[in-house]
């Protein structure tokens, strides 16, 4: 029996202080991980759950798989690479190479999830902080359109609202204000004080009114704007219910931000459940200058047309690689039935839709328990994974590497 | 033969279920993933619209197609809002906008209308890839 410590890779806080019981390969006591966390490690040691080699359908060796993905990709005219958002830095650098090798387009998930808000952090027209310096010195955390007891499970036991290890003789107090904006009724706004009722799509409403463009301001943004002047540092983590609720434009959002920074500190985190969405949008625009949605054929080229839904929308590529992503359960079915006619390539460590759709499954390790490399948090931290725990699945970066050195443009 | 006076616009709410999320890691999409993600949640005055008592069928469609699925009432929702966890069954309910630059997932106009039929089997919501 061995115990070790690992950096839990099921969701974006990276949670490194979870420990594992591993007796003759078998996953034995878990702790500190949370439901999340602890359904990732159960899943990664068990046989049923993983994916397997397979080329349309049969199942083969590793090689075998590497070597038909590699004559796909090579014989394609257009080829599309996508996911990437669970890999590590490593495997995130190797995918942009290949996408430049093959003059591919590139995108993740980004460009129809947090693409816009990571992109103005990125630019810094928003501001940030690390998690971190939330906890050490924010005095209001406004979770707005989020709800981390679903996504991030522990985000605020370990970073945020209870992550305090001071307590007083009577028990646990809260040391900052914890508010909330959201359309529904969650567990977050039930401890929120005070939490935000809004209508679906009312946080434009709610912008405008704090920002003095609506003449008759309602009473929510009048109360958010003294809630929000009378603290010193706020720190808004920003969930998908707002990203999609302002339909991807962050304009009147960052004038609002920009219009509070001018009498207290504000920083944006947004609350990405991927592991590691921000390392792939920062090495992509340290490469091209763009987050996501990037055409290596030719030159570097990046537009609407280059996202992931546009692409399978026209029926542009004729093969893609999905790497550790499986849009087969989290898109649209009415886009997904236009992949008839496409060759698909996925690398995953788990069984999913997706690989069960794809003409060719290549296995991986786990990132975080089988193999090692670094990611970057939701703040911006970059974060070392620990070293894995040998199971036999060749890393990520061992497939693209392959298929790097076999591909033929 | 559902009267149409039972029926009732919605705007469908998708959300993370972290109960969801755990099964589908652990399970993949079985019952127990059937379970969890076959649900819309309505306002109390809905379900009484809908002449429905909770968990009770229901069928939800839009212009992007429907799925049968159960009806719980939830004491703080809001009329006219069906709120829906991030499931195979709220992806058939959604569309895709080639102009839009996030994918519809807060904000799906549906119809509701009670029903007898059977929950939409899991297998009814994958994409068959016919390939040779």
């Amino acid at each position: 029996m061995s115990s070790k410590t690992l950096v839990c890779t099921g969701c974006g806080c990276l949670c490194d202080d979870v420990q594992v019981e591993i007796d003759s390969g078998r996953l034995g006591q878990i702790e500190n991980a949370c439901a999340k966390g602890a359904a990732y490690l159960q899943t990664a040691f068990n046989p049923e759950r993983r994916a397997r080699s397979t080329v349309r359908g049969q199942p083969c060796s590793t090689e075998s798989a590497i070597d038909e993905a590699a004559r796909l990709l090579s014989k394609a005219k257009r080829r599309l690479i996508f996911g990437l958002d669970n890999s590590t830095l490593e495997a995130q650098a190797l995918a942009i190479d290949l996408a430049r090798k093959l003059g591919a387009v590139i995108d993740d998930a980004s460009s129809f999830s947090f693409g816009p808000i990571v992109e103005r952090i990125l630019k810094k027209d928003l501001p940030t902080c690390s998690l971190s310096e939330v906890k050490d010195k924010a005095d209001l955390l406004l979770y707005w359109g989020a709800n981390p007891t679903a996504t991030h499970p522990r985000h605020l036991s370990k970073y945020t609202y209870y992550g305090y290890s001071d307590f007083n003789p009577a028990g646990w107090y809260p040391r900052v204000t914890l508010s909330s904006i959201d359309v529904r009724q969650t567990e977050l706004t039930a401890m929120s004080q005070p939490a935000f009722k809004i209508k679906p799509h009312g946080d434009h409403e709610l912008i405008s009114g704090l920002l003095g463009e609506s003449p008759a301001a309602s009473d929510q943004a009048r109360q958010l704007s003294e809630l929000v002047k009378t603290s010193e540092f706020c720190a808004i983590f920003c969930g998908l219910g707002l990203v999609h609720s302002l339909g991807g434009d962050f304009s009147g959002f960052s004038q609002m931000v920009q219009m509070l920074s001018q009498s207290i500190r504000v920083a944006v985190i947004p609350l990405i459940a991927e592991t590691s969405m921000l390392g792939f949008s920062k090495l992509l625009r340290k490469e091209t200058s763009y987050v996501n949605q990037v055409s290596f054929a030719g030159s570097v080229s990046h537009g609407r047309e280059f996202s992931f839904a546009e692409q399978v929308h026209n029926r542009t590529p004729e093969c893609i690689l999905i790497v550790g992503s499986d849009p087969f359960s989290a898109l649209p079915q009415s886009l997904l039935s236009r992949l008839q006619e496409v060759d698909i390539v996925c690398l995953d460590h788990f069984s999913t839709l997706t690989t069960k759709a794809a003409d060719i499954v290549i296995p991986t390790a786990a990132p975080g328990v089988e193999s090692s490399g670094s990611v970057v948090r939701l703040d911006g931290d970059s974060i070392a994974l620990a070293e894995p725990i040998k199971n036999g699945y060749p890393a990520q970066e061992d497939i693209l590497r392959q298929l790097l050195e076999k591909v033929q443009p | 033969m559902t009267s149409p006076q039972n029926e009732i616009l919605l705007t469908i709410v998708m959300h993370e279920d972290v109960h969801l999320a755990t099964v589908k890691l652990r399970d993949g999409w079985g019952n127990a993933y059937q379970k969890k993600a076959a649900v819309v949640r309505l306002s109390r005055s809905d379900i009484e619209k809908l002449r429905l008592k909770d968990g009770v069928r229901v069928e939800i469609s839009t212009a992007a197609g429907s799925v049968v699925l159960v009806a719980r009432a939830d004491s703080a929702g809001e009329a006219g809002v069906g709120l829906m966890p991030s499931s195979l069954y709220a992806n058939r309910l959604a569309g895709y906008d080639p102009g839009a630059l996030v994918l519809p997932r807060k904000h799906i106009e549906a119809r509701a209308v009670p029903t007898e039929k059977c929950i939409t089997p899991i297998s009814d919501l994958m994409v068959r890839r016919n390939r040779a």
